[in-house]
């Protein structure tokens, strides 16, 4: 499986932004999330590519389905 | 490519877990806590005094009750910490010879700590919880903190 990462940076302020590597999929959503409810108030999310790419455990299990 | 989130975070503590945040955080901006017996002397009336509320905080109240503070100063600057009437958190500071509008701007600089600070423990914790492992941790110049985490 491909390496998770979370780098997380808190400024000065105490401004924290939490950005995931490595983590396809609605799942990369639920390490910020779960950050976001235990610091406050989430202020704003990007949502890129990877956020749409299907996770490759998933990827198999379809072809499996197609072939019966 | 990635998920990017930005979180302001809400102060939720006790009274220690403030105490704790505020020490660490007044420290790396030089300020060193004064003991109750030093605390009897003010700092000049005639100086210049301002106050801020932090709103997105609630200390929540513990069988200790009222009367809860902590004394910082640096040369000549005091910053009194508390838990104001509605639970937030309360800054004031005074003295240092500064203007009202240079003392709320450092007031605004030491709030800023604590909430990373706070920041940082909580998510250090829940971290931990979660077995995740922090491999890398650095601390720019700008006093960003920047944590690289792995889940295994």
């Amino acid at each position: 499986m491909a390496q998770e990462e979370l780098e997380i940076t808190i400024d000065a302020q105490g401004r924290v932004q939490v950005r995931t590597i490595g983590i396809k999929g609605a799942r990369c959503l639920d390490y910020a999330e779960a950050l976001a409810r235990i610091l406050g108030r989430e202020e704003s999310r990007q949502l890129t590519s990877e956020y749409y790419e299907v996770e490759q455990t998933t990827r198999s299990h379809i072809d499996v389905k197609q072939r019966r | 490519m990635s998920t990017v989130m930005v979180i302001t975070p809400i102060i939720i503590a006790n009274w220690p877990a403030i105490t704790a945040a505020v020490a660490a955080a007044v420290g790396t901006m030089g300020f060193a806590a004064l003991q109750e017996t030093e605390v009897t002397s003010r700092v000049g009336t005639a100086t210049a005094r301002e106050e801020i509320d932090l709103e997105d905080s609630e200390i929540l109240q513990t069988t200790a009750g009222t009367g809860e503070e902590i004394v910082v100063e640096r040369d000549g600057i005091r910053a009194i910490f508390s838990r104001d009437a509605r639970g937030q958190l309360k800054l004031c500071i005074e003295g240092g010879g500064l203007s009202k509008s240079q003392l709320r701007k450092l007031g605004e600089e030491l709030i800023g700590r604590v909430t990373q600070q706070y920041a940082y423990h909580r998510i250090v914790t829940e971290l931990k919880e979660r077995n995740m492992t922090i491999v890398d941790e650095q601390i720019t110049q700008d006093q960003t903190v920047k944590i690289r985490v792995r889940n295994w």
